[in-house]
């Protein structure tokens, strides 16, 4: 294990250095935004078990609001960050508290919708710059206003918040929440009887999530200096992270990472050969993966990985 | 008295599945409830537990009034239930699950692992511990159910056919468990179908038809009891007796 994780760190430290040049650096940074997304998701949908399939909701205030405090006062894009993650938490509160009484699909039914309503009304909303949305500054004023032409920075930027991410992660496993996390998933009722306080822990779970996949949109918007609706709200940001952690591993430290590690290069891969001809494709791409892990393997890669090696060890 | 059950009564629409029942049991007692299937036992039981809310009536737990308290808060005061159908975490290790428990009463991981380790010991779970809960048969899964409550401390457990579907060696240890845990101080309310269990440990019986209690007592009275004889196999039972 701690020979497994100092050969992961290594491998993402020295990345950059090993495939050299801004095509592979761009790949790198888009497979960390994607880590860093769907670990953030993983925490209430994958060790919980709420199934969100409107984190975008989240994604696009921590996108919007940096490049929104730059068009209305000026300010450095990152000053944005710490308003955007407590608008997220203020919005996991407001959808957890009613839907987290109820059972079932009614929090991910409530998620698609409130993430939807979002995005139709910042499409119409002139000050967020409607359907044409936001830009930041198109040359940096400084290094405060985070703006590199190299991806370079970007890249251990974003290194650095997944590396807090993935700790904070591991300490929540190994800690009570952690273990009524997956109580509730295995079985809320039971869970309830051994004394979990269901409701608020789910509510915990959402808030903590919503913080990161904020200032995952927030790394997102910082570094593409650009935001308009479908990129920070839409559906297929909220179903890229869950099909990246679902692919992984829900529910497990790691299961993202993997995820991401091919997810992020198969799309990479699919623009390529396809270009601007194939731009429906990454939603076929999302649904096949959808069925075959439905039909396949629930668990993900993860689960893959252990009944394989459970089976060879048999041998 | 440390729980008093006065008046309970439970209606789903027009059917009243409960009706006007009055439990006390004291500390330390084992308390048996039997009857017919459909005789409200469950329902009755779900109430004290505090999975569902009684329609009518009141419950007190030593001097609290939990009535319409949750599962969790019920658990928290001490009252700690097995399920009919095991719900134990079926992803999570035997250990695991009994740490869930085990964090009711100690909230650092340190010492919650500590009455979880003394707890797979105590029932017998020990070897396996680090097996998921769901390579375990149906004997296993009973013993990591009441495993799981014992960690959370109770003062008071309620035992929902907790022994049902055992063979008869499994059974006699099952039997033996429930005595260990009873010595640990811990008062016990068993609904049980097999006769064995309630006449081996209950030092009371009510037995429940049609949401009513229709006797009490010591469990050989109960059992030559008329009104339960004739609750179990019906009003022309006399006819076939030889």
């Amino acid at each position: 294990m701690k020979w497994g994780l100092l050969t992961i760190a290594a491998a993402l430290l020295l990345y950059p250095f090993i495939l050299t040049g801004p095509f592979y650096w761009d790949i790198g940074v888009a497979f960390l935004l994607a880590a860093i997304s769907a670990s953030a998701w993983n925490i209430v949908g994958g060790y919980a078990g709420q199934v969100s399939v409107g984190h975008s909701m989240f994604f696009g205030v921590g996108a919007y609001m940096p490049l929104l405090f730059f068009s209305l006062w000026k300010l450095p894009p990152v000053a944005g960050v710490p308003a955007a993650i407590l608008l997220s938490l203020a919005l996991a509160v407001v959808i957890g508290m009613p839907t987290f009484r109820l059972q079932g699909h009614y929090f991910s039914m409530a998620t698609i919708a409130v993430a939807e309503l979002i995005r139709i009304f910042v499409g119409t909303w002139d000050l967020v710059g409607a359907a044409i949305g936001l830009q930041g500054p198109a040359v940096g004023r400084g290094w405060w206003d985070l703006t590199f032409r190299s991806e370079l920075p970007y890249y251990y930027m974003f290194l650095g918040v997944l590396a807090v991410l993935l700790y904070l992660t591991f300490e929540v496993q190994r800690s009570r929440f952690g273990y009524y996390l997956r109580s509730i998933k295995a079985d809320e009722r039971a869970a309830r009887s051994l004394g979990v306080p269901v409701r608020w822990t789910k509510l915990k779970a959402l808030m903590l999530s919503a913080a990161f996949t904020s200032v995952a949109g927030s790394l997102y918007s910082l570094k593409t200096g650009f935001i308009d609706p479908d990129s920070g709200f839409g559906i297929l940001v909220s179903v890229q992270l869950l099909i990246v952690a679902a692919l992984g591993g829900a529910g497990t430290l790691f299961g993202p990472l993997v995820g991401a590690l091919v997810l992020v290069p198969l799309q990479t891969a699919t623009n390529t050969w396809f270009g601007a001809s194939g731009s429906g494709l990454t939603y076929i791409l999302y649904g096949g993966i959808i069925i075959l892990l439905a039909r396949f393997e629930p668990g993900g890669l993860h689960e893959l990985y252990h009944r394989i090696s459970a089976q060879l060890l048999r041998r | 008295m440390l729980l008093s059950a006065q008046g309970i009564a439970k209606v789903f629409g027009n059917f009243r599945a409960v009706s006007g029942v009055n439990l006390s049991v004291e500390e330390g007692e084992i308390v048996g409830l039997i009857g017919p299937n459909g005789a409200g036992k469950s329902t009755f039981f779900n109430c004290i537990a505090g999975d569902m809310s009684p329609s009518e009536g009141r419950i007190v737990f030593a001097g609290a009034d939990l009535t319409h308290a949750t599962a969790e808060a019920h658990a928290r005061v001490g009252i700690g239930r097995t399920f009919q159908v095991p719900a134990t975490f079926e992803d999570m290790t035997i250990l695991d699950n009994v740490l869930v428990g085990a964090f009711l009463r100690h909230p650092h991981r340190g010492d919650a692992l500590a009455t979880a380790l003394e707890i797979v010991e105590f029932t017998g779970l020990a070897e396996q511990r680090n097996q998921r809960a769901r390579s375990l048969g149906t004997p296993g899964r009973k013993r990591l159910e009441i495993a799981r409550v014992l960690a959370t401390g109770p003062r008071l457990m309620l035992l929902d056919e907790v022994l049902a579907g055992l063979n008869p060696t499994e059974l006699r240890a099952g039997i033996d468990l429930l005595r260990r845990v009873h010595t640990r101080g811990i008062t016990l309310v068993i609904v049980e179908h097999i006769m064995e269990v309630i006449m081996t440990l209950a030092e009371r019986v009510l037995v429940f038809n049609q949401g009513r209690v229709i006797a009490q007592g010591k469990p050989s009275d109960v059992i030559r009891d008329e009104a339960v004889i004739e609750a179990y196999l019906g009003r022309g039972h006399r006819k076939y007796r030889p």
